[in-house]
């Protein structure tokens, strides 16, 4: 919520401050099609800093990230009882990115403040849930959201680089992942221009990811008619057994 | 060569998974089980959610114990009144599992109550077939026979009330046994997705007295009914079946059935024998080592619900 804020006034600004600066981005395609033979993709995010000075008096910054829908999350401690390992303590956030790639011209640290990465989450150290559930107490959650970030990140669904590449002096490009093991649903696209530590202007675009055709039809059809589904789940068992048993039959 | 679950939501190398798929139909051809017990570790291992891995390794069980239930009901050794009563424990026994299984799920104890259980059930299993094809190789270098088991020799099985004849296994016992080990076998199928013919047969044999020539018939045809309708609850109850991926399972784990079955008549019975054992007790102590060691990161995630 604060965050939504926080890029809805960046946004404005971006508005107000256009005769200035202005960061113009897209997308090479707004939706991701999983189909049968889906093994990840990546698409292109491109921008330009409109009435960019080509000498520059400070450094300028662009920050791109997609963080994608938003998932409850369980994280669990493994306690030794009795010599077995078994989850024991558990948190619940609400609302955290399934999946979130940023991408940097510089290391974040060089470009803004921690107060600044903060309020706009950007960096694995400020991907915070929107909810905490189960404590009071947030700063015992913590140890907890930085054990789900490191495992997102080995999943490689959790990833943040320094790939913005500029192209001249105004014109920037980055490529980014949509590994095979994302889910489907809304994702946001947000593109930053920082200048001297502060975000002077954001643009933020959404893309799909969905299943197409078949796999669709298969999601839908386990979901609106589990009954349907699960009972030609059956058949097709029954079907390949007895198929099979005509197969080993034959050599005899 | 990837392919997309459409209910795992994730993509795999379906050779890789057909590859896995056919070594463990190899192993239950040669050795004359479902081979459940292997494939669930192996698909949790590859990356599957345990949840999808365990639902639908059942419509896999479904289909590899179809071909064999049909060899045997050709040779009609099946006695189907004893399956009948077993089943109804069974059906009970597989509303229970998915039941506990939703609730494991939620609780997020799955993990440590599927490996456990992997381990007690495995390491008796294992322990017990071990001993008896030592036994029965040691005599065979002895030179002597085995002692037979006393048949007709009443336990206390037969003390139990409601009574019915069972006319083909040529037995008048209580229905309560047949009842309970249905049950027990249900729960085992949903919540472990095994289908429980390595525990059925010497149940069948040692505790109810069954002729051996009939019991395989018997529990191939029970865990076919068994497993379509745990694979039916699963997909109710948690939407966890992959069709995508049962279809791959399935159609791996009858090509290497096949080579199996070929394999299996050159080899010996106590060798057969002593080579699942030992092939038990590995599973068991992998899945056991995996329990008592410290692991490597102390947190576990669960996205979604």
């Amino acid at each position: 919520m604060m965050r939504a804020l926080a890029v809805a006034l960046a946004l404005l600004a971006g508005c107000s401050a256009a005769f200035a600066q202005d960061l113009v981005s897209g997308l090479s395609q707004d939706q991701v099609e999983i189909n049968s033979s889906y093994a990840g993709t990546s698409i292109v995010v491109f921008g330009a800093i409109e009435g960019e000075d080509p000498t520059p008096s400070s450094p300028k910054d662009v920050v791109v990230v997609i963080r994608g829908p938003d998932a409850d999350m369980i994280v669990r401690r493994k306690t030794r009882i009795a010599g077995v390992w078994i989850n024991r303590d558990q948190m619940k956030f609400g609302g955290m990115p399934a999946y979130y790639y940023l991408a940097s011209s510089r290391p974040l640290d060089k470009i803004a403040s921690p107060q600044t990465l903060a309020r706009y989450q950007l960096g694995l150290a400020y991907v915070t849930p929107q909810r905490i559930l189960g404590t009071h107490r947030p700063e015992k959650a913590e140890p907890f959201r930085v054990a789900a970030v490191a495992e997102r990140a080995r999943d490689g669904l959790y990833a943040q680089t320094e790939t913005v590449e500029f192209l001249s002096y105004s014109l920037f490009r980055v490529h980014i992942p949509i590994p095979a093991t994302v889910p489907r649903g809304e994702y946001t696209v947000e593109a930053y221009l920082f200048r001297d530590g502060t975000v002077t202007s954001a643009q933020s675009t959404p893309l799909y990811v969905d299943q197409k055709g078949l796999e669709r039809r298969l999601y839908r059809f386990a979901h609106a008619s589990p009954f349907v589904y699960g009972l030609s789940a059956v058949l097709m068992a029954v079907l390949l057994g007895w198929l099979s048993s005509l197969l080993i039959r034959q050599p005899r | 060569m990837e392919i997309y679950l459409p209910i795992a939501e994730m993509s795999v190398h379906w050779l890789t998974i057909l590859g896995m798929a056919a070594a463990v139909g190899y192993l239950s051809g040669l050795l004359g089980v479902g081979g459940a017990f292997l494939l669930t570790p192996l698909l949790i291992f590859y990356g599957i959610p345990p949840s999808v891995a365990v639902a639908t390794t059942a419509s896999h069980l479904t289909a590899s114990s179809m071909s064999g239930a049909i060899a045997q009901w050709r040779r009609r050794a099946v006695d189907f009144k004893m399956a009948g009563v077993m089943l109804c424990g069974g059906l009970a026994g597989s509303i229970v599992g998915v039941y506990l299984f939703g609730l494991l799920h939620r609780l997020g104890q799955t993990e440590v109550v599927v490996s456990v259980g992997y381990v007690l059930l495995l390491g008796t299993v294992g322990g017990l077939m071990l001993d008896e094809s030592v036994k029965t190789l040691r005599a065979a270098q002895a030179g002597t026979t085995p002692p037979l088991r006393m048949r007709g020799h009443h336990n206390w099985v037969h003390g139990l009330p409601f009574k019915a004849r069972f006319k083909q296994s040529r037995l008048y016992i209580s229905v309560i046994p047949p009842v309970a080990l249905g049950f027990s076998v249900g729960i085992l199928s949903a919540l472990l997705g095994v289908g429980g013919g390595f525990m059925l047969v010497p149940a069948m044999i040692y505790l109810l007295r069954m002729p051996t020539s009939i019991v395989i018939g018997t529990s191939l045809t029970q865990i076919v009914c068994v497993t379509a309708a745990t694979t039916l609850l699963q997909s109710v109850t948690n939407f966890s079946v992959d069709i995508v991926l049962a279809a791959i399972l399935v159609v791996g784990g009858a090509l290497g059935a096949q080579f199996g079955v070929r394999m299996s008549s050159r080899l010996r019975g106590e060798h057969l024998r002593l080579l699942l054992a030992l092939l038990v007790l590995a599973v068991a102590a992998r899945l056991f080592i995996g329990l008592v060691t410290t692991p490597d990161d102390l947190y576990s995630l669960a996205v979604g619900t």
